[in-house]
């Protein structure tokens, strides 16, 4: 690859991990390690959205979570523009915890019932001293006009609120504090269908006003296909699979990956009665005990006994194709 | 895209409504609460301006009308030095207001600071924040205030004389001062743990509300959370807590003078001004039931109007 086109990524993972822990029985005598996260390494682009998709307990929120510090990674690095940010203390971290945001699934508990809207979004701004106090109000009003609401909402209180109309407030908060990447945490998974592609066409159209990166973290398929530039899947606090859109979607390796994409119902009729669906039997097990070797063979159709013993590594098996599988092309080693 | 936004929109006009503002809609809605809080007013204005509304002056004796029944001259009657009882009563409102409000405050501002800290930063300073709190409960009131009294009265009285004559100015020589100090600290010393568990209880569950969570992904400083995420959020049961806390300090201290260890003669207050009056209710009845009314409409009106604040703050039924 030509060094003078590549540019550098915006965010890199390497190694990251997050167990937490637990105390169980009645007494809390007894104690477990959720694996919440167990060695993720990947790289952001500035500019792209990388989606993160998976189960539910998949570990792609605390991915997101870890990720902006708001979990502390147990171990592995997160380097924004070349610093390490998890070993930075609350003070330190301030001017980063600016630039890299979040917005969440629900819109309805993550604004402060007690400020208006306004003050919501006036709270960033006045805090980082983003603009001179006589143009807060201004810049407010131009922040709800970006997110498509009238500029009078400045003085409603959240519970006035319909789920869209505050999830594009939360949005507006985001977009406040001036920041170069976004963790979209199921951001619309929590509303109306109808609703949710006027939220995806909002973000999709700050992305290019902006030149924003986002982290998509999503569990609907149909959505992440249509917004992404990569895609990640994870299971089981492991990224099984990572790729470009199209090479995800249309030459999927990992068996994880095929049985997910299998699962997305198809618009169809006919098509849908034709093809062939792979259904995964049992259940995910648990985090506090996740199975040795691959994490998935308990539940792949393909599994042999190297992956009941031997956990994949994570290898690229082409430009920008990384698989954690023992059994996809490219081969062994 | 903005017309997608609108549409969506209840097109209403009328001003913000604001939850402060809702609340006190509620509130009027509730007529006891509604009630109370007019009689607490009124009380508040009688112990304000009490210095202005007495006939008489509340020490001046009349050793020829002593024990009179209520008439025109003298409303609520005299006591057995011929001391006019209104005046009193309206001292003695004035004497438990100045307690009630001195010690809630200071109680209140104990069991904040203790019960945030302890609840936002957990871990070892909560489990000897609560550790201490508990220790304090388990402390006989009673004991503890006569403790302090008896121990802490007399170098206290020295120290104020010695004042006196070093500086010659009379506030020294005021020893009602030193009844009140140490009426308002010990009582703030054994009131504090309830509103220190409540604040701890309410900072627990809101500390990890998910717009906590997000005002720290906006990069806010820890002060700024708790002052302006935490603290607005958790206010609502202490406001109920404090305002049955003031009917429970008045009756506390009409308890301890009622015993002697609060406010000492001659200063009225309702507590000493029953127990003058309950040695002789069969003769002169009204001396007992004049500062006893008083306690006892004051006490039920604090406690309706905290039901009430309960009922405004909390809505249930609210969507």
């Amino acid at each position: 690859m030509n060094a003078m086109t590549k540019t550098e990524p915006l965010l890199q993972i390497e190694g990251l991990t997050k167990h937490f822990h637990v105390r169980l029985g009645a007494f809390g005598e007894r104690e477990a390690v959720v694996h919440a996260l167990d060695d993720i390494s990947f790289d952001i682009m500035p500019g792209e959205t990388l989606s993160v998709v998976g189960e539910s307990g998949c570990g792609k929120s605390t991915a997101g979570f870890t990720i902006l510090q708001l979990h502390r990674p147990t171990a592995g690095r997160i380097r924004y523009q070349g610093r390490d940010l998890a070993g930075l203390d609350e003070k330190a971290l301030r001017p980063y915890r600016r630039e890299l945001q979040i917005i969440f699934q629900d819109p309805y508990s993550t604004l402060n019932p007690r400020m208006t809207i306004g003050e919501a979004i006036a709270e960033p701004i006045l805090f980082h001293k983003l603009a001179p106090k006589g143009e807060v109000k201004s810049r407010v009003e131009r922040l709800l006009a970006d997110v498509g609401l009238p500029a009078r909402f400045a003085m409603r209180y959240p519970h006035e609120l319909s789920g869209g109309q505050r999830q594009r407030v939360a949005i507006a908060r985001a977009l406040a504090c001036e920041p170069k990447f976004i963790v979209c945490d199921e951001a619309i998974s929590a509303l109306d269908v109808s609703i949710q592609a006027q939220i995806i066409n909002l973000l999709l159209e700050l992305q290019r006003k902006y030149g924003l990166t986002y982290l998509f973290i999503a569990h609907d398929l149909a959505v992440v296909r249509h917004i992404s530039t990569r895609v990640a899947v994870m299971y089981l606090g492991r990224v099984a699979e990572l790729a470009p859109r199209a090479r995800l979607f249309g030459n999927p390796l990992h068996p994880y990956t095929k049985a997910l994409l299998s699962a997305v119902p198809e618009a169809d009729p006919a098509y849908e009665r034709k093809r062939q669906r792979q259904i995964l039997q049992g259940d995910v097990p648990s985090p506090m005990a996740p199975p040795a070797g691959c994490r998935f063979h308990t539940r792949c159709p393909l599994a042999i006994e190297r992956c009941r013993v031997e956990a994949p590594v994570w290898r690229e098996t082409s430009p920008g194709h990384h698989v954690a599988c023992h059994l996809a092309e490219g081969g062994g080693e | 895209m903005s017309d997608m936004a609108l549409k969506q929109e209840d097109v209403r006009e009328e001003p913000p409504a604001n939850l402060w503002r809702d609340a006190w809609y509620r509130l009027k809605q509730n007529r006891m609460a509604l009630t109370s809080l007019v009689i607490i007013l009124a009380l508040a204005f009688i112990a304000v301006f009490g210095p202005w509304l007495t006939p008489y002056d509340f020490l001046s004796q009349d050793l020829i009308a002593r024990n009179q029944p209520p008439a025109w001259a003298h409303p609520f009657g005299t006591d057995e030095l011929g001391r006019d009882v209104l005046s009193r009563v309206i001292y003695g409102t004035r004497t438990a207001f100045i307690v009630a409000i001195s010690v809630t405050a200071v109680a209140t501002l104990i069991g904040i600071v203790l019960g945030a800290f302890a609840g936002y930063f957990g871990g070892l300073l909560d489990r000897f924040v609560m550790w201490f709190t508990d220790m304090t409960m388990s402390v006989p009131q009673l004991l503890l205030v006569v403790v302090i009294n008896a121990s802490l009265k007399p170098p206290l009285a020295r120290w104020m004389e010695a004042q006196y004559l070093e500086t010659l100015n009379p506030i020294y020589r005021n020893s009602i001062i030193i009844d009140f100090v140490l009426v308002f600290g010990s009582m703030a010393l054994i009131t504090w743990p309830p509103y220190a568990r409540l604040v701890r209880a309410q900072v627990l569950s809101v500390r990890n509300r998910p717009y906590v969570t997000a005002a720290r992904a906006l990069g806010l400083s820890t002060p700024v959370i708790i002052a302006r995420y935490i603290v607005p959020n958790a206010l609502g049961p202490l406001i109920v807590a404090v305002s049955a806390g003031l009917g429970t300090a008045m009756v506390l201290e009409s308890a301890f003078s009622f015993l002697g260890i609060g406010v000492n003669p001659p200063m009225p207050s309702w507590g000493n001004m029953i127990a003058d009056g309950l040695r002789v209710w069969r003769n002169y009845p009204h001396l007992l039931l004049a500062p006893a009314m008083m306690l006892a409409v004051a006490t039920v009106a604090f406690s309706f109007l905290g039901d009430g604040l309960n009922d405004a703050l909390n809505p249930r039924g609210q969507k």
